[in-house]
């Protein structure tokens, strides 16, 4: 049986008195798709921070590739293969569009310090494929031409979609997305849509995203895990949570989750 | 490629000429403003482009002054040698200076930077076999290859060449993949840790440079002022450099070369107001701060572009 | 003798109070720490000379024309520099409150010269033993004058309308200005009220440290004690000054008062280092 990409393993986070995870477990199959939906508070964004090192799990494990990631520090996790982008555009404002992709790639650039001052050779090339491979991460999400644009003077949706390219840029091996869709046009969610689509396909990337619109969840995950008030309340194919009375509970309420059932 | 040597032609060309067209004075001058900007540089890159707000510069300075001129009176070490050791070794006090950013920013930052600075100032002070106490004590001249270099005419050709390598390196390593970490950890720390970067080594890395570059940019005024005065490294002169930075541009190499040509030159257009000097500087602070936060530096590309723009209407 | 180091550290700790005190109220209520709080310490005693020596007032007439135009200039610095800056990064704030600082710095130094200038005592300076210790009766004159100042701006905070709105408009500003409190008013009168703080330290201290342009550097011990003093409350800003006075003068007596200003400084790295979250409240968890 194949390893699990991501395991997340009874892990529970608390913020003083509060309980933000209460004891979540869950597993991520390599080259899935997986959506984590809920009620606003449901500790889906503290899921997302807690694997990335942002905050500390006080129990549990979580376990990616088969390590134990709970203690390491935010940029060894994302130098393991964990790339994110953030539920309020966390972007190089004053940076070009390009510029931010390339911080990503920057990790993969084999000159070091004495290269850089020398600006020879070896030091031109890795820019100039740098960049290249910057600006195709770019046309992947439709930026092609925006590429020199500061990041801060971008509309909203293309800021959204160049923090997916810049997390690209990293080269993951998972990537989480915190609410990717949100503000978008049914249009962008669409080709949202097909770029993730495209890059399970093509590349085999494991996918995990946090969001609230249905257009996007419905039509990517293979899986999809539901939390509320910290704990899972379901989980399985879009089809099957749908119809999930515990998860209609949570969303709409008593009454609407007695009248699934009966009907 | 042929306009860049075409430059570099140039700026030797001029290089050499210029003590045959200026007098002693002026070459004093320019290499004040050479050393001054070394020192400013380290703000550029630590609190320009790195965001880490320092004021410790002036105690950097101080050690980069007192380090090698204790080493040559009291150990022999050539001055040559102990100039570069030294700057090494703040460097790394540096660094580790930097390592408390994993705890503070912001105002505690500038708070623990102060501290440090007056710190080490008290240190210069209060170690009168050493240091020669609040009275200081001189410098010794520059012996390069025999030569006896002791004004500014003579030490124009250590001075100048050594700013300009160093501005080189620091400009070229900015604008590369670690000046692009250092300006993406200014804009959002969060995000570059989530792409893989080790903000706090960067930010330690950062402070290791302002070190650097502060002690060598001390060792080179203490040169040229023959004399080590304490009251010359403290918060006031952390502030003075800061000052030369915001007006010059925080963010670019060039703006630490237009500030300090600014400060070092203006007190020559106030000769009678000598003791007005402070005032004007703090107030140049002042105003640029709340209305140009940007300083003279970014100033430049928008007039090249005001000036082009009219030039292509009217040729219309 | 302990006793005789504590009655001598309680004038100190007395100046640091006062001073922590304006830190806090300036922080509390528009969130800028104001690195230049030192040197309008610093210039608010040299009104006091400026009223004598060039309007030739005497000393208490110049006292109150002091306090007067301290509460003028803090009124000026909060509408020209920190209300517009109040968007600007914390960056730049930090350095417009240091370049505040600094223009009165150099403005005292240009106008008033660099060399120290005498300043009056409020009461004798000469010691007098009082079972068994020394006391200077100029020292109880601060440390009356203090205690009895913090005593008035207690009863302002708990007792009076006004107070209770500085409070809230510190704590809530939205909150604040929905029931009615007008928000820019009240920084406007804190900013005010440390203005007059400060020039009020500045006459106190003056006498025991000599006027010069430098005396600001005063202001890093008042920071200190605020810091000591957990930052966020008024209480705390009086306990951490009278801590500060005490913890200087201990190794200052002991071991040598060449050490006290390093003593200072090494605490104030410490302690931000070893509690920095402790000291600004809870611990802020920003939401990613």
């Amino acid at each position: 049986m194949t390893q699990a990409l991501l395991r997340i393993d009874d892990v529970g986070v608390r913020f003083g008195g509060i309980v933000a995870l209460d004891g979540v477990s869950l597993e991520v199959a390599r080259g899935s798709i997986r959506a984590v939906i809920g009620p606003n508070g449901a500790g889906k964004s503290t899921m997302l921070n807690v694997i990335t090192g942002i905050y500390q799990a006080d129990r549990g494990a979580l376990i990616f590739e088969g390590e134990k990631i709970n203690s390491r520090a935010p940029h060894m996790i994302a130098q393991m293969g964990i790339a994110r982008t953030f539920q309020n555009t966390e972007l190089f404002g004053e940076m070009s569009a390009i510029e931010n992709v390339m911080v990503g790639l920057d990790r993969y650039l084999s000159y070091g310090l004495a290269g850089s001052m020398r600006h020879g050779g070896h030091f031109r090339r890795c820019e100039t494929t740098a960049r290249r491979e910057a600006q195709a991460l770019l046309s992947l999400v439709g930026l092609a031409d925006d590429a020199s644009i500061p990041a801060a003077a971008l509309p909203f949706g293309k800021q959204r979609r160049l923090e997916i390219a810049r997390a690209l840029a990293t080269r993951p091996k998972l990537l989480l997305l915190d609410e990717p869709a949100a503000g978008l046009r049914a249009a962008e969610v669409e080709s949202l849509n097909t770029i993730l689509l495209k890059l399970r396909a093509e590349q085999g990337l494991t996918i995990m995203v946090i969001d609230h619109v249905m257009a996007l969840v419905m039509a990517i995950s293979d899986r999809i895990t539901v939390l509320n008030f910290g704990r899972k309340i379901a989980e399985g194919d879009p089809a099957t949570v749908r119809q999930s009375p515990e998860v209609i509970r949570a969303y709409l309420g008593e009454k609407a989750a007695a009248h699934a059932i009966g009907s | 490629m042929i306009a860049r040597f075409l430059i570099y032609g140039v700026g030797i060309a001029a290089f050499l000429a210029a003590p045959h067209l200026f007098a002693e004075y002026h070459l004093f001058q320019f290499c004040l403003i050479a050393a001054t900007a070394l020192v400013v540089l380290g703000l550029v890159v630590v609190t320009g482009l790195a965001g880490q707000i320092s004021l410790a510069q002036a105690a950097f300075v101080g050690l980069g002054g007192y380090g090698p001129a204790i080493l040559a009176t009291s150990w022999g070490v050539p001055l040559w040698a102990a100039i570069p050791l030294m700057a090494l070794g703040v460097g790394a006090a540096g660094f580790v200076l930097g390592q408390m950013t994993l705890r503070i920013s912001g105002h505690y930052l500038a708070l623990a930077t102060m501290a440090f600075t007056a710190i080490v100032q008290l240190s210069f002070i209060h170690s009168d076999p050493v240091t020669g106490g609040a009275a200081g004590m001189p410098v010794p001249p520059l012996r390069l290859l025999g030569v006896t270099l002791s004004n500014g005419g003579q030490l124009y050709y250590v001075i100048l060449p050594t700013t300009v390598l160093l501005f080189v390196l620091v400009r070229n390593v900015l604008q590369s993949r670690f000046g692009r970490a250092l300006t993406a950890i200014r804009q959002s720390e969060t995000a570059a840790e989530a792409m893989g970067l080790n903000v706090l080594r960067y930010k330690a890395a950062a402070f290791a440079s302002s070190g650097f570059l502060g002690a060598i940019g001390g060792a080179l005024l203490s040169l040229l002022s023959t004399y080590l005065d304490p009251g010359q490294f403290g918060i006031t002169q952390s502030v003075y450099f800061l000052a030369i930075a915001v007006v010059g541009g925080m963010t670019s190499p060039l703006g630490a070369v237009i500030g300090s040509a600014m400060f070092i030159l203006i007190p020559d257009f106030l000769q009678s107001f000598q003791s007005y000097l402070g005032l004007v500087f703090a107030l140049l602070l002042l105003g640029f701060i709340v209305l140009r936060p940007n300083g003279l530096a970014a100033m430049g590309p928008r007039l090249v572009e005001w000036v082009s723009h009219r030039h292509r209407v009217v040729r219309r | 003798m302990l006793a005789q180091v504590l009655v001598s550290s309680a004038t100190a700790g007395a100046v640091y109070a006062l001073i922590a005190l304006g830190f806090v109220l300036i922080h509390k209520g528009t969130g800028v720490v104001h690195f230049g709080y030192g040197d309008q310490v610093m210039f608010g005693a040299y009104l006091v000379l400026i009223g004598r020596v060039m309007l030739g007032l005497s000393f208490w007439p110049a006292t109150v024309c002091a306090l007067l135009a301290s509460a003028l200039l803090g009124a000026l610095i909060y509408g020209g520099f920190m209300w517009p800056l109040r968007n600007a990064s914390l960056l730049a704030r930090i350095i417009a409150s240091l370049a505040l600082g600094t223009v009165l710095r150099e403005f005292v130094r240009a106008y008033m010269g660099p060399n120290a200038w005498p300043f009056p005592f409020l009461l004798s300076p000469t010691a007098v033993p009082v079972a068994g210790v020394l006391l200077v009766p100029a020292n109880l004159a601060i440390i009356g004058v203090s205690f009895g100042v913090l005593g008035l701006l207690f009863l302002m905070f708990e007792k009076t309308i006004y107070g209770k709105a500085i409070i809230a408009a510190c704590d809530n500003q939205i909150g604040a200005g929905i029931v009615g409190v007008r928000v820019s008013y009240v920084f406007l009168a804190i900013w005010i009220l440390a203005s007059v703080l400060a020039t009020l330290a500045g006459i106190l201290v003056a006498p025991l440290l000599t006027l010069s342009p430098d005396m600001g550097l005063i202001g890093i011990k008042g920071f200190t004690a605020a810091i000591l003093g957990g930052f966020s409350s008024l209480t705390g800003a009086v306990l951490g000054g009278i801590s500060l006075g005490i913890l200087e003068a201990l190794p200052g007596t002991y071991i040598s008062s060449a050490l006290k200003d390093m003593i200072s400084y090494s605490i104030l790295i410490l302690v931000i280092l070893i509690r920095p979250q402790g000291l600004m409240g809870a611990l802020m968890i920003r939401k990613v």
